[in-house]
C-alpha cells in the first residue's frame, strides 16, 4: 500500500488552472488532459509527496487534489 | 548528438520502446516548447530514484524542458544528488570526477567548436553545492577566469546529502546537521558575487518557485554561454531529508527562503543586456 495523489475530475474542471502540474517534482507523473483541461495521476509515478495538494489546497484554495492510499496492481 | 540520431529509423517504430517513440513523437526535440505546457508533452527526463518531494528533482525537470536546444545538448554532472536525475534524461550526460566538472566541460565545449564549427552545442554543468564550492572549487574558478564558453547551474541544497548530513560551504551560518552538531561555524559562501568577479558575463541567484522565471533564467544562461563566456546560476534546492521539511512543505520553504536570502537576482554585463534586448524584442519576457 502506498500513498499517492487523486484529482477530483468534475471539481478541478471548473478551473483550468494547472498549477498543479507546474510543481511536481516528478516527471511525466502529473499530467493535463488537452481537451477535458483537468489534470490526471499517472498512479504508477507518484511518489506521494503531496506539493500538488500544497499548491491546491493552501495557496489556491481549491481542494482539488487529495492524497489516497493505493494497493499495488489497483 | 542532432535531430537525425533522435528520429526513428522508417520502420523501426514497432520494435522501438513505448516511451522512446513517444519521446520522438511528442517530446522536445526540435520544437520550441514553453515551459507553460508542461504536463501536455513527453518530458525529456524519466522515472529517477530521488526522493518523494526533493525539489533538486523538480528544479532539474524544470531545467530539462526549458533547454533551447535539447539535442544539441551535453550535461556534465558529478557525484551528489543530482546525478541521480540528470542521468535519466535523453540527453548526453557525461559524468566527472568529483570537483572536475568544469574542467572536462571546458575540454568538451573547446573541443566541440572544432568539431562542428558551424553549429551550436551547448555544454552545461549541473552540480551540487559540494562540487562546485567546496570540492570543485579551484576548476570552477579556473573556468571562469578563463572565460569558457559554457554554463554552470549550481542546485544548493546547503549540505552533503548523499553521505549522511555533512556540512558544506553553502550551509549558512550557526545551522546544526546530523554530522555537524556544532553548528556551521562560519557564513556561507556568497558564490554569486564570486561569479562576477571571476568573469561570469551573466549570473542569477533564484529560487524555484516560479517555473516561467526558471525557464526564463536557463534559456538567458544558455544563450549568454554561446557568445559570450561563462554564466552562472545558483538554484536553493532544499534537502527535504537533511533539513527534516516534510514533504507537503517543501514549496513553502522555497518561498519562506525567496523572502529571506534567495530573493530573484539576475546580473548581466552590458553588451549581454542589448544582446537579450535584441533576441526578446516582440517576445513575452514577464516572468
Amino acid at each position: 500500500m502506498y500513498y499517492v495523489a487523486d484529482v477530483d475530475e468534475k471539481n478541478c474542471a471548473k478551473y483550468n488552472c494547472k498549477q498543479c502540474v507546474l510543481f511536481c517534482p516528478e516527471p511525466n507523473t502529473l499530467m493535463y488532459h488537452d481537451s477535458k483541461h483537468v489534470a490526471w495521476v499517472n498512479y504508477s509515478r507518484c511518489k506521494g509527496c503531496a506539493i500538488c495538494v500544497y499548491v491546491c489546497s493552501d495557496l489556491l484554495k481549491r481542494n482539488c487534489i487529495q492524497m489516497v492510499m493505493m494497493t499495488a496492481g489497483e | 548528438m542532432g535531430l537525425e540520431y533522435v528520429r526513428i529509423s522508417p520502420g523501426f517504430e514497432k520494435y522501438m520502446p513505448k516511451d522512446y517513440v513517444d519521446l520522438v513523437q511528442y517530446g522536445q526535440f526540435g520544437k520550441q516548447i514553453d515551459v507553460q505546457q508542461l504536463g501536455q508533452f513527453k518530458e525529456l527526463v524519466e522515472e529517477h530514484p530521488m526522493c518523494a518531494g526533493c525539489f533538486m528533482a523538480y528544479f532539474i525537470r524544470i531545467f530539462y524542458a526549458s533547454l533551447p536546444k535539447p539535442e544539441d545538448t551535453i550535461v556534465i554532472g558529478t557525484a551528489g544528488c543530482a546525478r541521480l536525475a540528470l542521468s535519466q534524461a535523453a540527453v548526453p550526460f557525461i559524468y566527472g570526477n568529483y570537483g572536475d566538472t568544469n574542467a572536462v566541460a571546458s575540454g568538451l565545449k573547446r573541443a566541440l567548436s572544432i568539431r562542428f564549427p558551424d553549429k551550436e552545442k551547448d555544454v552545461v554543468v549541473i552540480a551540487g553545492d559540494g562540487g562546485l564550492m567546496d570540492i570543485g572549487f579551484g576548476m570552477t574558478m579556473h573556468s571562469w577566469f578563463r572565460r569558457e564558453k559554457f554554463t554552470t547551474i549550481m542546485v544548493d541544497n546547503e549540505v552533503y546529502g548523499n553521505t549522511g548530513g555533512q556540512e558544506s560551504g553553502m550551509t549558512p551560518k550557526g545551522v546544526q546537521l546530523k554530522m555537524a552538531p556544532k553548528g556551521k561555524q562560519f557564513d556561507k559562501i556568497n558564490a554569486a558575487e564570486l561569479a562576477k568577479v571571476s568573469g561570469c558575463v551573466y549570473v542569477a541567484k533564484l529560487a524555484p518557485t516560479n517555473p516561467k522565471r526558471i525557464a526564463k533564467t536557463v534559456r538567458r544562461a544558455i544563450l549568454a554561454a554561446r557568445h559570450f563566456g561563462p554564466t552562472f546560476i545558483h538554484a536553493y534546492t532544499s534537502c527535504n531529508i537533511e533539513y527534516s521539511i516534510p514533504t507537503e512543505k517543501v514549496l513553502e520553504d522555497a518561498r519562506k527562503r525567496e523572502k529571506q536570502d534567495f530573493g530573484f537576482y539576475e546580473w548581466m554585463t552590458d553588451e549581454v543586456k542589448e544582446f537579450f534586448e535584441e533576441i526578446e524584442k516582440g517576445q513575452e519576457v514577464k516572468a
